[in-house]
């Protein structure tokens, strides 16, 4: 089993964090077609997407059974499937990968939820480092604001509705999001994550993260599949 | 009064636990099933309540455990972290409740047998270790050992030798009895680092049941009675006849009360 930041593989993996409405993942739909157009081999997985583990995530959410360590454990599971079987094999194949929401996702939630920080961290010892991870940060009321009109009410976890914070979904969305926000905070430094103002215009932001990934990029030609 | 082994779980109070937690573990086809029967059995008559569990039967993922493993697909880590979920959930749901109402709970495996088959595949035993350690200390941990010579018959004639116990994902190339050797050598291996790590009484497996029964037995019975108490209450030196249990159970039950009080 291979550490975080001891792996050695040709690939590149990119990865967007930043909470519900911070607009993570157009950015990384814009990254996604401009890679495929430029030709390169480009795979993209989704947080808490792993075929093997979506079925127990989704029946434990709607039933409400799940606690901060269950909700932590059932997500390290699932993490751990795709990175097994899709992630590894595909860095190693020299393909770019793409990640909506990477460990750091886990480890501002499940802190927020009352996880011992460490062992959260330790948990998720055997990810791969990203080659860059982008944070989009963004205040509580703008993401709050993008939510709200773009569909109706938050849902019961994204709320931390299971911390009894609020019985105010609003209220308690306001409040749990606000402490994973203080997480984010804190990881910046700790992961050296890439900031992104994500109130700037969205063509700004995409420039800006092209620009990056550009970078990275261009120190692997041999990475490209197609002219 | 019951502690972790480092990590405290958001929400489960450990500390006002009343019941005792007692571990069964062992390898495949050691016997530990039979067992935990029998002592329920004999728990109950002394009028303890008793809860008996063991891996793989939450009511969150025991199902899709289950599923993903007859697909063999499952990673190595994932595999591990599948078994950690469904234990967070037995322990959070089922294992402290019972315990919080003074239930005995004998439990058929515990994390042990979740971290030896995590290394044997090869896994950090630092990773390994963390992962499980929110798990209550048990009040005692008993290890039915036994010999891959001794193991090997009873596989074959009672179950056959099945794929995941054979460790055929690890080497798949080899046939399932050459496969088993090896795996359960293994097994075996960790099972004994873990056993002077975290304190095990271990019991040789390789006698009759009743034999073994009577050594958890007077294993177990040094838990549930306080010396002191013991000393006070009398013990029958010879067990009471068959026809006598219900009256025996009945006059014990104010004994238990005032022993606890």
């Amino acid at each position: 089993m291979k550490r975080y930041g001891d792996h050695r593989i040709p690939g590149r993996l990119f990865v967007v964090e930043g909470i519900d409405g911070s607009g993570k993942s157009t950015q990384l739909m814009l990254l996604h077609q401009w890679l495929k157009a430029e030709g390169y081999g480009v795979v993209f997985s989704e947080w808490n997407s792993s075929p093997l583990v979506k079925d127990t995530t989704k029946r434990g959410k709607k039933k409400q059974l799940l606690t901060p360590a269950t909700f932590s454990l059932i997500h390290a599971t699932d993490f751990a499937d795709r990175t097994e079987r899709n992630i590894i094999p595909l860095l190693k194949a020299g393909a770019v990968v793409l990640c909506d929401r990477y460990i750091y996702t886990a480890f501002a939630r499940d802190a927020s939820r009352g996880m011992e920080p460490e062992w959260i961290r330790e948990l998720y010892a055997f990810a791969v480092r990203p080659t860059v991870a982008f944070y989009f940060r963004v205040p509580l009321e703008v993401a709050m604001k993008r939510i709200n009109d773009a569909r109706a009410g938050f849902k019961y976890y994204e709320a931390g509705m299971d911390l009894g914070l609020s019985d105010d979904p609003d209220e308690s969305f306001r409040l749990f999001q606000g402490r994973i926000l203080e997480e984010y905070d804190k990881m910046i430094p700790e992961f050296g994550l890439t900031v992104i103002d994500a109130t700037l215009p969205i063509e700004t932001q995409q420039q800006e993260m092209r620009l990056m990934v550009l970078a990275k990029l261009t120190q692997a030609k041999q990475l490209r599949v197609a002219p | 009064m019951k502690e972790s082994y480092g990590v405290r779980l958001p929400g489960l109070e450990l500390d006002d636990l009343v019941g005792k937690l007692i571990v069964l573990e062992g390898t495949d086809g050691v016997g530990r099933s039979t067992q935990i029967r029998l002592l329920k059995e004999w728990l109950e008559q002394q009028g303890h309540a008793v809860l008996d569990t063991g891996l793989t039967r939450s009511g969150l993922v025991g199902k899709g455990i289950k599923r993903a493993k007859e697909g063999h697909t499952l990673g190595r880590i994932t595999l591990s972290l599948f078994y950690a979920t469904d234990f967070a959930d037995r322990l959070e749901n089922e294992i402290v409740p019972a315990l919080r109402a003074g239930f005995v709970v004998l439990t058929d495996r515990y994390i042990y047998s979740l971290m030896a088959r995590s290394m044997v595949r090869g896994l950090d035993p630092v990773w390994v270790r963390n992962i499980h350690r929110f798990a209550p200390k048990p009040d005692a941990i008993f290890y039915l050992r036994v010999s891959v010579d001794e193991l090997i018959p009873r596989a074959v004639f009672t179950r056959g030798f099945d794929y995941w116990e054979s460790g055929m994902d690890l080497y798949s190339a080899e046939d399932m009895y050459d496969s088993f050797r090896k795996y359960q050598t293994a097994l075996l291996q960790q099972f004994d680092q873990l056993a002077e790590e975290f304190t095990f009484n271990v019991i040789d497996a390789a006698p009759e049941p009743r034999v073994i029964f009577e050594q958890l037995k007077a294993g177990i019975d040094r838990i549930l009675t306080p010396p002191v108490a013991r000393a006070a209450v009398t013990i029958p030196t010879t067990p009471p006849p068959p026809a006598a249990v219900e009256e025996v159970v009945v006059e014990e039950a104010p004994e238990e009360r005032r022993k606890r009080a």
